[in-house]
């Protein structure tokens, strides 16, 4: 065994001690090396102590390592806790108020989109809200006016409008924003004291001179802090529907409390105000101090805020202030009463004409009205029926006097039995000489006179066909010498005959009333197609043409032909066929017009 | 009848106590919030003096400060009276009143001045000795005054109203 060699009682390691080793070596060897028991035995005697510290220690370490591990997990749950307790609250709340608002700047640098996101849900319904009431209100300044529109009031207003030449919604907007004046103080500028000051009935007491006094030195503030060049000044405060307005004087301030939306013009009485006051404090006596102002009853009396109200509306209501003429107004009244009783009487004047017209027209034989579409002094059309041996109504339109309105007729054709066309048709159909007559009482057609035998065989047989005609009654006698009967009555239509002309306006584009001289030459020619006959003669009939001197000769031929022509198919659409158009010749008497006639040559008859 | 009003200006250090004098003297229709933002308080006190008629005091409590800026002196246009707020704990405070009435003399040359040592609550404590006060008295009127117990502030404004025109 050896000596232990640890160290000295200074605890100074030893040095290694010489070991004798002797035979058999191992196994001393094996004795000299201390076993692994014995280290921890040896361990165990000198650090126990520091070793069970140790352990205690990492012991600890982990709890802690682990509690930490755990913390994220626990926190939310112990913060409710601590929020929840009733002594914790406050302690727990001021120690996360500033982490918290750290927390919020650095995330508002760093996070902004994250929070934009996360507020977006709350900002949205707030602004949604917000703009809601504001168009709440809108919405009712708007049916306000709306309603005001048809109401004796809104029509009182549109007339102020009107006669202040100043838009509709500016009047409603200066009646429906309604305002007030609480409190009206006069401030001596230098030292803020209240030279005078008056309140509205109704309102509760306050200090004026230490309102004053904070409004000046607010006025001061703003005015060194803002002011620059010391000419700026507080003019106007306003909080909510709350509002200070103030208008600086040399010597004194005037300040209104107001609540509302007051208009443009308080401002500039505030200013008249201002000066009818200075020049009242000119007019103190040389030792009267500046505050003897506030005992001056004019001033008192013009800066009551009822007075500063009446004045106010007075002057946003540029009719009264403005007290204009009202001869523009009598007149413009008696220009519409004029107008307006021009319209009616040229109305009436229309409505008279229609009416005669109408009666007219449906006494008119052959012409059945069904309507007349007018538009007064426009346009006029007559709707009905026409039987073609009406007398034409050519004569009716054109004298109803209905101005520059030419009338247009929209007619369809049917029979009519009235007596007098009964008479026109069986006249057209039956052509009878002029020794004969023919009359139509009650649908009855009575002949009477004298004609040719074989006219007189003639007539009787066709009058009963005659449509309308209901029973035929005769008295016809035949002339003596038949033959020099019809041959006179033959020269004399045919004199008529030529007499007669078709007038044109140019070309081939005849006169109104053409179609009448047509109708009668038609006739003549029946007439003498049927005396032809009894006359045994033969009837030859040329249509020619005419014109005046205006024109070149080849133009005038053209223009010859033409109307020739035009009279040739007029006579064939009445069924008169035979007649020989003359082209471009002239008859013997060549007459100097525009138009076209008839000229006959009468021929024995070739028997 | 209406009474006679009158400008009064509180000048002083800061901490010497003008705010809790004024609020021991009158109630007081602002906050003090003003004193920080604005740099003034405004309030009014009426005042009955035997033989006189009542006289009003507008009383303009000016943020502390030992020396006048441009906004300060601005406030004191138009004052009658300054009442100069010195802390008696403080000698340093008195010297700064007496500077601020040097300096709103050229505003206010005529303007009557009250000096009102205030803290006499804490007198045991003060470093304004007394032979100072008793000096000052020769030049204006010094109330020692405490805005805790309310010693010496009806006085001091009292002494001021006394010596303002009628």
């Amino acid at each position: 065994m050896t000596s232990s060699g640890f160290g000295d009682a200074a605890g100074r390691p030893a040095a290694p001690a010489p070991v004798v080793v002797s035979e058999p070596a191992e196994p001393a060897l094996r004795e000299a090396v201390p076993a692994e028991g014995d280290f921890e035995r040896l361990r165990e005697l000198l650090l126990g102590g520091e070793r069970r510290e140790l352990a205690a220690a990492r012991a600890r370490i982990e709890e802690l390592e682990r509690a930490q591990r755990d913390l994220p997990g626990r926190l939310p749950d112990a913060a409710v806790e601590a929020l929840r307790s009733e002594h914790g609250n406050p302690r727990v709340a001021a120690a996360l108020s500033e982490p918290v608002a750290q927390a919020l700047g650095a995330a508002v640098q760093t996070h902004r989109q994250s929070l934009v996101d996360a507020l977006f849900p709350i900002l949205g319904p707030m602004i949604r809200k917000s703009i809601a009431e504001a168009l709440r209100s809108l919405v009712a300044n708007l049916n306000g006016a709306i309603e005001s529109s048809f109401t004796v009031r809104g029509l009182k207003w549109r007339f102020e409008a009107w006669r202040g030449g100043v838009p509709y919604a500016e009047v409603v907007l200066k009646h429906r924003l309604a305002y007030g004046i609480d409190h009206v103080f006069l401030i001596e500028r230098a030292s803020g004291l209240v030279l005078h000051h008056a309140s509205a009935p109704g309102l509760p007491p306050l200090d004026a001179d230490a309102i004053a006094g904070m409004l000046t030195a607010l006025g001061d503030f703003v005015g060194d802090s803002v002011g620059g060049d010391g000419s700026g000044a507080l003019e106007s405060a306003q909080v909510g529907e709350d509002l200070v307005w103030v208008e600086h004087g040399p010597r004194a301030n005037l300040a209104c409390f107001v609540h509302g939306v007051p208009p443009a013009q308080l401002r500039t009485l505030m200013e008249q105000r201002l000066e009818e006051v200075h020049a009242r404090l000119l007019a103190l006596p040389a030792d009267a101090p500046l505050r003897s102002i506030g005992d001056d009853a004019l001033v008192r009396e013009r800066l009551e805020p009822s007075v500063l109200l009446r004045d106010t509306d007075e002057a946003t209501a540029p009719v009264a202030a403005r007290k204009p003429s009202r001869l523009p107004l009598l007149l413009i009244a008696l220009l519409a009463i004029a107008l307006l009783g021009g319209f009616a009487w040229q109305r009436w004047r229309w409505d008279a004409r229609v009416d005669a017209l109408r009666a007219r027209l449906a006494a008119h034989p052959g012409f059945m009205l069904t309507g007349i579409d007018a538009r007064a002094w426009r346009a006029l059309t007559v709707h009905g029926l026409l039987d073609p041996d009406a007398e034409p109504l050519d004569a009716v339109l054109a004298d109803a006097g209905l101005g520059a309105v030419v009338p247009v007729l929209d007619a369809n054709g049917y029979v009519c039995a009235d007596d007098a066309v009964i008479a026109r048709r069986a006249a057209r159909l039956l052509a009878p000489p002029a020794s004969a007559a023919i009359a139509v009482h009650g649908r009855v057609l009575r002949l009477s006179g004298t004609a040719p035998q074989p006219w007189i065989d003639a007539a009787l047989a066709r009058a009963p066909w005659i449509a309308g005609v209901a029973r035929v009654e005769s008295t016809l006698a035949p002339t003596g010498d038949a033959v020099a009967d019809a041959r006179a009555e033959i020269a004399r239509i045919v004199a008529e005959l030529q007499a007669r002309h078709v007038a044109f306006v140019q070309d081939d584009e005849p006169v109104a009333g053409a179609d009448a001289v047509v109708d009668e030459l038609a006739a003549s020619l029946r007439r003498i197609a049927a005396l032809a006959p009894v006359a045994r003669v033969d009837v030859e009939t040329v249509a020619y043409g005419s014109n005046d001197d205006s024109g070149g000769s080849e133009a005038n031929a053209r223009v010859r032909a033409q109307r020739a022509q035009w009279l040739e198919r007029a006579l064939v659409a009445r069924g008169i066929a035979g007649a020989r158009v003359a082209d471009a010749a002239e008859p013997s008497d060549a007459p100097n017009r525009r138009g076209a006639e008839l000229r006959t040559v009468v021929h024995e008859a070739h028997r | 009848m209406t009474p006679l009003t009158h400008k009064v200006c509180m000048l002083g250090d800061f901490g010497v106590g003008k705010t809790s004098l004024v609020a021991r003297y009158v109630r007081s229709t602002f906050s003090d919030k003003y004193l920080t933002t604005v740099g003034v308080k405004v309030d009014s006190k009426e005042v009955a003096l035997p033989g006189r008629d009542p006289l009003k005091l507008v009383l303009w409590d000016i943020a502390g400060r030992s020396a006048l800026d441009a906004p300060s002196t601005s406030y004191l246009r138009g004052a009658s009276a300054l009442l100069l707020v010195a802390d008696g704990t403080r000698e340093t405070s008195l010297s700064s009143a007496l500077n601020l009435l040097m300096q709103s003399r050229s505003t206010l040359p005529d303007a009557v001045a009250v000096l009102a040592v205030n803290k006499l609550d804490l007198v045991e404590r003060w470093e304004v000795a007394a032979t100072t006060l008793s000096e000052l008295r020769r030049s204006l009127p010094v109330f020692e005054t405490s805005a805790l117990s309310g010693a010496g502030v009806e006085e001091a404004f009292a002494e001021i109203a006394r010596r303002l025109p009628g």
